[in-house]
């Protein structure tokens, strides 16, 4: 019942949240050079004054500010997340032909970073100075501190080039008739590069929050108690400390999940992924404002789920703090 | 085994397999072709979309009356055949017979009468501009159209390519908003291949039009366009054999030379003779030093542009002696200043004019790397002679929004030409085409009266001798003036399988359509 | 400050970092006694392997311009950037962090939101979005990449001062009648600070990693030379010239690993615990 009271009041923070985001992202947007009428004639070769304001007009975008975010506010009320006059389609529809597969690959990547993260940070603290420690401290540092788009060109380089083993591009193989299950396979393996080199570099972030965090939490005083009980070190490890430690790893991922969904830019760029991150992006280029606008407020409720699910989380993990205040 | 060594790429590897026309071999049916498109178009409807992505695809799916080969001269498409009378003002045109729609209606010259009297004159700002010379247009009859100009216009022949004027079905768009009629989504054009699908973000699929009027064509079965938004992804797909054709523009000049080299690639220059683009560095002529005549000569010889075209052209292209392009009619190399790279010069013309290192702001076009790394060694050529330079970057949104405001000193940029001069080269000259708003327009703001005179009277001059005396005498004045600091005649080179035959027929390449093409 | 140089000194690994580091500031600070002439400027014909011409050790890039030069004078951008958007991001966050995970009720709903206000935008969008209007500058950067930057400090720091604000030697000062002030800057931040001093070293990578991404993007300042400058513009060219991505990518690696150990080495000589269990 508390939880549900919880839940409850968190959602109704949430909204406001992405609401007053929707105002920001507004005004930054309409604060930067250029707009949707101006790159739409800029492309056409050719144009003159006549035709940009012919397409402000139909754009809605001669009229004052003002009106403009109060009829925006309006439609994301109603869940009417506007037009894309470049795309001729409206926006939530764009979004959401495109969601699946960012929600796809940021999982993959996360469930990847997450397990593979915590193992390896367990794992080296508990050798912590020992050369095992510092082979894994040393190669997430390598991982972490090598451009994305670097080591994806690399992958698929060893991958596809050379080994061809993983196709290199692409969310699944276009034409033919494949059966569903074909399908999924051919997703699959689609999803291999992408979503490890996406995971890599969080896989890095975790296995050194969770190093630090083991060591840090292993000295103190409970610990000792424990020890003092004659708990074996692996239970003492694993059952006590691995738990407490997890805390500000959960923080953090909590917090990464839900950036994941817009993090995703270089990622899906490099491999042809069509998710929204690239949207976004492309979104911005062409100075598409509601296609912008609707991407980020979608992913800006991405990032409210995710945090109300890592308070979740949190009171499972550690019920002494009292988060529904 | 060694890979065979190639020595300068422009000459030996397009002599090696670029020998489209010549197929001796029987076309083979059927089968897919793999093509890559950069960016991925707004939409493919491209009677309101000009845009180079657009154009590329959709013209599989809509026809023009006419094509161009390699020297500009107009062949048949929609029409069989057409005559100029002797005063140059009626175009008659007879359409071709049997053709449909791609919805299965029949098209007739009141679709051409529509579409370039009603529908282009309202979407099209570079083609309605062109239809000012135009009286009337009719049909006399159902396979008959008739141009009547108000004066003669030499250039207006080459005014029926299918990017210029794509005829549009007037079933579906008359009385009807155009920009927002839903038809837009699912084109229906006459051409070889019709629209199938399109998953945005991944591709879009074309299937051959069976019903085509012209008997055998086209081969492929069916085209998808890869969308695939990284240039070394691209690479890597052509590597891997994902797709077979990568248009110009397609990968970063760097990785041409490269892919050229690997297994099964074969390389082509042609099909940019129509659009002949022409890269220049604008100045802004309204004030500071860049209005100084003094001042953008020095910029013209400080600039190495032989340096450029090897190191980040791969050769390629030729470099710029003036305003008009290599292949574009009416050049006339005699009248022209030689500003060859030369920063002595440079250094006693700034010296004469007593610059004393006051900063110009540099704002290069956006486009990717090749122009980015162009900016930067153009700025330090700049340099180099004492001038200096504050470059300004932004994104492309940023730089449409900066050059349609006139808020620049020098700005990179390149414009097709469109073989003639009164439809490409003059719009960045004459006074008339002041105008905010676009990146496009005479952005540099030069105006000079005589220099209007002469270009509007070339447009309309009768016949083509006295339209060269005219056009000898505006490029000698431009050249005199450094108006701007012409760059390079620039050429993109497609890379393909060798596998695919055909591919490139006409001078408008790629955007022509691939009704010929085939697969091996 | 002696018995702290003194239990730094004990890591050998720390030390070493401090070492790379200063080699590095003192690489910056000396690129121009080593390479008078612009690192723009085109000495020699492009795509020169290094090793090749003593003159260009590390070869030249696309348009023939040496990159030992580049490299030297990217290392005071990126140092620069790495540093001061970090400290401006920790200015920011750890402020807030500590309030709201200390205070609780209604600081931390306010604060908090206000953090999920920042963060519930993509924070590569944003940065990219600010860089866009403010036009790319070093100052524009700075800023785009600490304001992205701050809200995980923020909430790492609630998220520890929240677990610390349970413990009995809090319970004891508050009753003890320190000031909240000194709680929280004299008993609980030391007792977070590893977690934090850990974080602030990776965000140094992060920052110089955002700004080489914001330059592959067409969005640096095109009148530095930076390692993300360096990379950025040799990603289309990884597979004809190597040493165009190796060389800086390896800068930066380098210096992050440096910064790491001399983070961890702080942590360890900071922690009041430590020096416990070693005494």
């Amino acid at each position: 019942m508390q939880t549900l009271q919880f839940l409850l009041s968190r959602l109704a923070k949430g909204i406001l949240v992405v609401l007053a985001i929707v105002v920001l992202d507004f005004v930054l947007i309409h604060l930067a050079p250029g707009d949707p009428a101006s790159v739409m004639a800029g492309e056409s070769g050719a144009t003159d004054e006549a035709f940009v304001q012919q397409l402000r007009v139909k754009f809605g975008l001669d009229q004052p500010f003002t009106t403009q975010l109060g009829l925006y506010i309006w439609g994301v009320v109603r869940l009417d997340l506007g037009f894309s006059h470049r795309q001729q389609m409206p926006v939530l529809d764009l979004v959401l032909d495109r969601l699946p597969a960012t929600l796809l690959l940021t999982g993959a990547a996360f469930v990847f970073s997450l397990t593979v993260g915590v193992v390896m940070g367990a794992w080296a603290a508990a050798h912590k100075g020992r050369p095992l420690d510092r082979i894994i401290t040393t190669v997430s540092l390598v991982f972490y501190a090598t451009p994305l788009f670097w080591m994806a060109l690399m992958a698929v380089l060893i991958f596809s080039v050379w080994l061809d083993w993983l196709p290199a591009f692409g969310l699944y193989d276009v034409g033919g008739n494949a059966t569903l299950g074909e399908r999924a396979l051919d997703v699959a393996r689609h999803l291999v590069l992408p979503a490890v080199t996406l995971g890599l570099f969080f896989t890095a972030v975790y296995v050194r929050m969770t190093r630090a965090s083991m060591i840090e939490v292993a000295r103190q005083d409970f610990v000792k108690t424990l020890r003092a009980k004659g708990l074996s070190e692996r239970v003492i490890l694993r059952r006590h400390v691995l738990r407490n430690a997890v805390l500000p790893v959960v923080t953090l991922a909590g917090v990464q999940a839900g950036q994941m969904v817009g993090g995703a830019v270089m990622t899906e760029t490099v491999f042809a992924w069509p998710g929204i991150g690239r949207l976004m992006y492309e979104a911005l280029i062409q100075r598409d404002y509601n296609l912008l606008l609707g991407v980020f407020v979608v992913s800006a409720a991405m990032v409210v789920v995710f945090n109300i699910l890592t308070d979740l989380v949190y009171r499972m993990v550690d019920p002494r703090i009292e988060v529904s205040r | 085994m060694k890979k065979k060594l190639l020595g300068t790429l422009a000459t030996s590897l397009l002599l090696a397999c670029s020998l489209p026309g010549l197929a001796a071999a029987e076309p083979k049916e059927g089968g897919r072709a793999n093509v890559v498109v950069q960016p991925e178009p707004p939409g493919l409807m491209l009677g309101i979309l000009q845009n180079a992505p657009t154009q590329m695809v959709a013209g599989n799916i809509y026809e023009g009356l006419l094509r161009y080969d390699e020297k500009l001269n107009p062949k048949p498409q929609l029409a069989t055949s057409w005559t100029i009378s002797d005063d140059g003002k009626t175009y008659t045109f007879k359409l071709q017979k049997g053709v449909k729609w791609h919805d299965g209606k029949p098209f007739t010259a009141a679709d051409v009468v529509f579409t370039a009297d009603v529908f282009l004159r309202k979407t099209n700002p570079r083609t309605r501009a062109s239809l000012a010379y135009v009286d009337t247009i009719t049909a006399p009859d159902d396979e008959t159209v008739v141009f009547q100009l108000k004066q003669p216009f030499g250039p207006f022949i080459r005014m029926f390519e299918v990017g210029t004027m794509p005829i549009v079905p007037k079933h579906i768009y008359e009385g009807t908003d155009f920009q927002a009629n839903p038809a837009n989504n699912t084109p229906i054009g006459t051409g070889p291949f019709k629209f199938a699908e399109w998953v945005k973000g991944s591709y879009i699929k074309l299937v051959k039009n069976p019903d085509y009027y012209e008997k055998g064509k086209p081969h492929l079965d069916e085209i998808y366009w890869h969308v695939i938004p990284d240039a070394a992804a691209r690479a890597v797909a052509f590597e891997t054999g994902k797709v077979d054709i990568l248009p110009g523009g397609s990968v970063e000049n760097f990785d041409v030379p490269r892919l050229a080299k690997t297994k099964n690639a074969c390389i082509t220059d042609k099909g940019w003779e129509f659009l002949a683009p022409q890269s220049w560095l604008w100045f802004n002529h309204r004030g500071g030093l860049t209005a100084d005549v003094r001042f953008r000569k020095a910029v013209s010889y400080a600039i190495d542009r032989d340096f450029a075209r090897e190191a980040l052209w791969n050769g390629m292209g030729k470099v710029s002696t003036g305003p008009f392009a290599d292949s574009t009619a009416f050049r006339d190399e005699k009248v022209l200043v030689n500003y060859s790279y030369d920063p002595a010069k440079a250094k006693a013309l700034l010296k004469e004019m007593g610059y004393k290192g006051e900063p110009v702001r540099f704002t290069p076009m956006p486009y990717g790397e090749t122009w980015m790394r162009w900016a930067e060694a153009i700025k330090q050529n700049l340099e180099d002679v004492g001038i200096k330079v504050d470059m300004i970057t932004t994104d492309v949104a940023g730089w449409n929004k900066k050059l349609g405001d006139w808020d620049f000193d020098l700005s990179t940029t390149f414009l097709y030409q469109y073989g003639d001069p009164a439809l490409g080269v003059s719009r960045a000259y004459v006074s008339s085409n002041i105008a905010k708003g676009s990146p496009f327009n005479n952005v540099g703001g030069y105006s000079n009266p005589e220099v209007d005179k002469l270009f509007a009277d070339g447009a309309v001059a009768f016949p083509d001798s006295a339209r060269q005396t005219i056009y000898s005498a505006v490029q000698k004045k431009l050249s005199d003036d450094a108006v701007y600091a012409w760059l390079i005649d620039l050429k993109f080179p497609t890379l393909t399988h060798c596998n695919v035959k055909n591919l490139i027929t006409t001078g408008i390449g790629v955007n022509d359509g691939f009704k010929d093409a085939w697969i091996e | 400050m002696k018995a702290f140089w003194s239990r730094f000194r004990r890591h050998k690994a720390a030390v070493a970092g401090l070492v790379v580091v200063l080699l590095v500031v003192a690489i910056a600070i000396a690129a121009p006694y080593f390479y008078p002439v612009s690192p723009w400027k085109m000495v020699q014909r492009p795509f020169l392997p290094p090793f090749a011409n003593p003159a260009v050790p590390l070869g030249t890039d696309t348009l023939g311009r040496n990159v030992a030069s580049g490299l030297a004078y990217g290392a005071r951008v990126s140092l620069l950037i790495g540093t001061v958007s970090t400290l401006v991001a920790l200015a920011v966050g750890v402020p807030i962090g500590a309030l709201a995970g200390y205070f609780g009720g209604v600081v931390d709903d306010v604060l908090m939101r206000f953090t999920e206000f920042f963060q519930t935008v993509p924070s590569f969008a944003l940065a990219i979005v600010l860089v866009a209007i403010f036009q790319p500058s070093l100052f524009s950067i700075i800023i785009a990449i600490a304001i992205v930057g701050w809200p995980p400090v923020a909430r790492l720091v609630r998220g520890e001062v929240m677990a610390q604000r349970q413990r009995e030697y809090v319970e004891a000062a508050i009753l003890a009648g320190q000031s909240h002030l000194t709680i929280i800057t004299r008993q609980i931040l030391p007792n977070v600070v590893s977690p934090i001093v850990v974080l602030a070293s990776l965000m140094v990578a992060s920052a110089i990693l955002l700004e080489s991404s914001l330059s592959f993007l067409g969005l640096g300042d095109p009148s530095i030379m930076s390692w993300g400058y360096m990379i950025g513009a040799a990603r289309t060219v990884v597979r004809q010239a190597w040493w165009l991505s190796v060389f800086p990518g390896v800068a930066i690696l380098i210096s992050v690993l440096a910064l790491n150990l001399v983070g961890e080495g702080l942590a360890e000589a900071l922690d009041p615990r430590s020096s416990r269990d070693q005494a």
